[in-house]
């Protein structure tokens, strides 16, 4: 017992140990970013510490798989000042709040201009708050239509065709769900961000200082809402979140999917037979004339306010972005690159067979509101949508407007 | 002792095997999950249809996984140990010894306890940063320690209490030695309250999950629980279902260990012999 | 030893050395406690007091009991309050029911005792977090073991009466151990003979237990009641992963959570833990003065 308890102790001490900080003269830059399995990101890393001559070292430290967790830590540590962090993955929707608190850096002169080189526009405004830009675009991700062919031989083009055509299938006694994102979450203010946007309006006025909504707010919540009401709807849609959607696409109980391109590798592994008749298509319309402008999601570098080494992380973000790392991300680590050329690289474009479709949804894509209050904000949503089904149009439209008019003042309690 | 009937042995029989049955199909159905193949884990089935190691080689690939064990067992280890030493000492002066500020002592040790612990995170971050123990075995060592030892003092009291001190007396009067009238009988006594301390701080410091994320940052300290966070699927929306199932089942078998050591101690007490004759 | 001190002010050697030594074996505790949680507390409360916003550190400024007043008119704080004590009291009844019968088996099963404790053990050492997300997977509706015995098409999580029973049911299984345990151990300090001689004088198995078995237990049965309800009241791990919140299953926790680190307001949400110390801080007290002798701390017999 008495070893026992020495040798823990021991082991205690030997373990508090660790190796951090600059090691051999070399400045250490730390990337916090979120964490990959497929080995994508590290390479960055070390590809970009080789390129940089022996003048700096990166290490790529993981944060939670939960975007929420990411926030959280980092949060708690730029507001404690802590030099420890570098180069931040950044979440799009965060650049205006981890600016306005002023914990990361603006890019400007040389850093901007080879941060703006090439890059797609839509990502680039996610990483701009008060006409400045404070991140660079890492990757990106948007959302398409997956339906199956043998259900449905042509893609419907609008919201009203889909649904019909899943009343149509549900009479038939055929798989009819329409997957969605409906649990109450950030997933459930993507779908109406998206909503609100392929009708012409949108959450925020342009600067981002009081709700816009309005009529399209109303029709997007009307959709919404039909969907929910409608046999279409999967019985769990208050409760689901991506996965759930990918897992009942796989399990043949659906016929259309909205979701992220990460279900098409997905069905290939886990249901080879389904896969032969997996088929993509653009994100529906709301209306025939205009053109749909799904929610992007993705990340953005930033660099944090209290590094040691500001320049050296500039620099290190740009080279961990370039077009050599941004490809080997999007090959290995699925994830969609924000540079525009590579969508012409062939070995790309063998690897996303929809990479028409996602081009042409980044390049009428929307972003959500740009507010540092966007969490208020998107709570304020969320709550109130949820679920989906109990949505009345008129008056969520009237609690939403209430409650972002509070979020934005920070004011009051967010439920 | 009576031979024991056999409808009452069969009785017990059945009660046994419904309380672990109770206790343990959810288990089953998480150790389950984590045989799966990631293709069969839609179909529901209670039994994997496709079983699969798969999950298991995964975590233990990197040492992430292994290392975050280590830090488990030795953070949780030390400070129960530490946390219930402590409590003995508080406990044995709360029960048996007059002195002012006893419920003051009580009062404040409940305060403690009842504090919700998110509130509290943020300014332990901010002070370990400080003093430079942020990411490290005593970083979590101490918290867990502070936040289990009112539970450990409240039970270690309520059990000492209970105990009838006047058998040192008499043990004594029967020729034993002040260290051998504690030894043989006190100590045992004592043991039900001090193994069940012991089980239930070992367990708050192994699940706990808040202070593990906020006050480490990397494998150096990090815990199992906190470790699970940062598991992956093959995408970044993708729950890894498997893994995350394949490490709960691996961090419940020391759970189990420590369980069966002392579980037979918690009872032992009255039954060894002390009291009789 | 004298049992009193002698008339006039002082105290009787014995009664000073008593004193001396409660205090120095108390003190390792004391401090440790003191230490730690003193400013983390102390602070906590003084944010409560403040409107602050992280985001915007520069416009903090003291409001008094504002933040106080913001959150006990909100219909957010109430209907979480509610589902909060709907939960806290139901799942803490039936485990003390069900943590009575689980410490009986414990106690006196006939073979597989080592099993059986182990076994009851279990559920209480598996991680929190791992568990909630197991029973939302066997909960969903073509994922799930547990749905599939459900109405086709029941998707019990997503409406509120069925998700809050869910919820009780998954915070009773996990929890219930805890108090088995701590009732277990109470139960071997009630002593064989006592026992056994009611039984000699004719009393049924049910007058033994209401009348020797749970007044000898009353100590144990109060600190598993207390801790067990304190925590039960600030449930959170089990909500978030089961509905995060939605149709209205939030508890007080997960409403503290959400205004402290994601809409990053200090002031409402330390107002909020604040709040939920005050409510927990109650029911201790009403815990307390029920058992009266019972708890530890009430004046040590000779």
């Amino acid at each position: 017992m008495r070893a026992v308890v020495a040798l823990t102790l021991l082991a205690g001490t030997l373990a508090a140990c660790g190796d951090d900080g600059d090691s051999g003269g070399r400045p250490t830059i730390n990337w916090y970013n979120f964490p990959e399995d497929s080995g994508a990101l590290q390479k960055a890393a070390d590809r970009c510490s080789q390129a940089s001559g022996g003048r700096y070292r990166i290490v790529y430290n993981k944060l939670p798989r939960a975007a929420d967790g990411q926030r959280q830590q980092m949060v708690r540590r730029l507001a404690a000042e802590d030099d420890s962090l570098d180069i931040l993955g950044l979440d799009v929707t965060w650049a205006a709040e981890f600016a306005e608190a002023g914990w990361i850096r603006e890019w400007t002169g040389e850093m901007k201009r080879q941060a703006m080189e090439g890059t797609l526009r839509v990502p680039i405004q996610t990483a701009t708050w008060k006409g400045k830009l404070y991140a660079v675009p890492y990757n990106t991700n948007t959302q398409l239509l997956w339906y199956r062919k043998d259900l449905v031989p042509d893609p419907p083009k609008t919201w009203a065709e889909m649904l019909d055509k899943a009343r149509e299938l549900a009479r038939q006694r055929k798989p009819h769900y329409v997957e969605i994102q409906g649990a109450q979450y950030e997933g459930l203010t993507v779908w109406f961000n998206t909503l609100i946007n392929s009708a012409g309006g949108s959450i925020l006025n342009a600067s981002a200082t009081e709700p816009s909504l309005g009529a399209p707010a109303v029709r997007a919540a009307s959709i919404m809402r039909e969907l929910a009401k409608s046999p279409a709807a999967d019985p769990s849609l208050p409760n689901q979140m991506e996965d759930a959607n990918r897992l009942a696409m796989e399990a043949g109980v659906a016929a259309f999917q909205l979701n992220y391109p990460f279900v098409y590798p997905s069905m290939k592994a886990n249901n080879p037979q389904l896969f032969k008749n997996f088929a993509w298509a653009p994100y529906p319309r709301v209306d025939e004339d205009r053109p749909a402008r799904p929610t992007i999601g993705g990340i953005d570098l930033a660099v944090s306010a209290y590094s040691r080494h500001p320049d050296l992380a500039f620099e290190a973000a740009l080279c961990l972005r370039n077009r050599e790392n941004q490809l080997t991300a999007a090959l290995e680590g699925g994830l969609p690159p924000t540079l525009r050329a590579l969508y012409d690289e062939p070995a790309f474009q063998k690897e996303y067979p929809f990479h028409r479709e996602v081009l042409a949804a980044l390049q009428s894509a929307s972003v959500r509101p740009r507010t540092p209050a966007y969490q208020n904000v998107s709570i304020a949503v969320s709550h109130t949508l949820s679920p989906p089904s109990e949505i009345d149009p008129e008056s969520s439209v009237d609690t939403i407007r209430d409650q972002i008019d509070k979020a934005l003042r920070s004011e009051g309690v967010i439920p | 002792m009576a031979a024991v009937g056999k409808t009452h042995a069969t009785r017990w029989a059945i009660v046994n095997v419904v309380v672990v049955l109770y206790a343990l199909f959810p288990v089953w159905w998480i150790a389950a999950l984590s045989f799966k193949d990631p293709s069969t884990l839609t179909d529901g089935s209670y039994i994997p249809t496709d079983w699969t190691l798969e999950n298991y080689k995964g975590i233990f690939e990197t040492s992430e996984f292994t290392r975050a064990l280590i830090n488990s067992i030795g953070i949780a280890l030390i400070a129960t140990l530490i946390a219930v030493v402590l409590g003995t000492m508080a406990a044995y002066a709360v029960a048996r010894l007059r002195f002012p500020g006893k419920q003051l002592l009580i009062g404040m040790s409940l305060l403690i306890a009842m504090f919700p612990p998110i509130s509290l995170v943020s300014p332990l971050f901010n002070i370990e940063r400080i003093i430079g123990i942020f990411d490290t075995w005593p970083g979590l060592i101490i918290p867990y320690m502070t936040f289990s030892l009112p539970l450990a003092i409240y039970t270690l009291s309520a059990f000492f209490r209970e105990i009838p001190w006047d058998l040192e007396k008499a043990a004594k009067v029967d020729g034993a030695t002040a260290a051998q009238a504690f030894r043989l009988v006190i100590v045992p006594l004592a043991a039900p309250g001090v193994f069940t301390t012991a089980i239930l701080v070992f367990i708050f410091c192994w699940n706990d999950f808040l202070f593990a994320i906020s006050l480490t940052s990397t494998e150096s300290a990090r815990t199992v629980p906190a470790a699970i966070a940062f598991f992956t699927g093959s995408s970044q929306f993708q729950q890894p279902t498997g893994s995350i199932a394949a490490a709960a089942v691996v961090i419940t078998i020391p759970i189990i260990v420590f369980v069966l050591l002392f579980q037979r101690r918690i009872v032992a007490g009255l039954t060894s012999g002390a009291v009789k004759g | 030893m004298t049992d009193r001190p002698p008339r006039g002010n002082a105290l009787s050697e014995g009664a000073r050395q008593e004193r001396r030594l409660g205090w120095l074996l108390c003190a390792p505790a004391v401090i440790v406690m003191l230490a730690v949680t003193a400013y983390p507390i102390g602070y906590a409360v003084y944010l409560s007091l403040q409107r602050y916003d992280l985001r915007f550190p520069g416009r903090a400024e003291f409001v008094g009991l504002d933040n106080y007043g913001a959150v006990l008119s909100s219909p957010f704080w109430w209907d979480a309050f509610w589902v909060t004590l709907f939960i806290t009291g139901v799942s803490v009844a039936i485990e003390l029911v069900l943590g009575m019968g689980l410490a009986l088996v414990m106690h006196r099963t006939l073979f597989w005792r080592g099993t059986i404790r182990t076994a009851v053990l279990i559920p209480y050492g598996i991680v929190t977090v791992v568990a909630a997300f197991s029973w939302q997977y066997a909960w969903t509706p073509d994922l799930g073991y547990l749905a599939e015995l459900l109405p086709e098409g029941d998707a019990p999580l997503t409406e509120q009466w069925p998700a809050l029973w869910l919820i009780v049911l998954a915070e009773v299984w996990k929890t219930t151990p805890f108090m088995a345990l701590l009732l277990l151990a109470g139960l071997a300090l009630v002593p064989d003979e006592t026992l056994k001689a009611a039984m000699v004088d004719g009393a049924t198995a049910w007058q033994r237990f209401v009348r020797i078995m749970l007044p000898l237990m009353k100590p144990a049965i109060l600190v598993a009641l207390l801790f067990r309800t304190l925590d039960a009241f600030r449930i959170f791990d089990n909500i978030y992963i089961l509905t995060a919140g939605a149709q209205d299953t939030g508890s007080v926790s997960i409403l503290g959570y959400d205004n402290l680190f994601t809409a990053l307001n200090l002031g409402i949400g330390s107002a909020i833990s604040v709040l939920i110390f005050i409510c927990v801080g109650i029911i201790a007290f009403t815990f307390v003065k029920l058992f009266g002798a019972a708890a530890p701390g009430a004046e040590v017999k000779r």
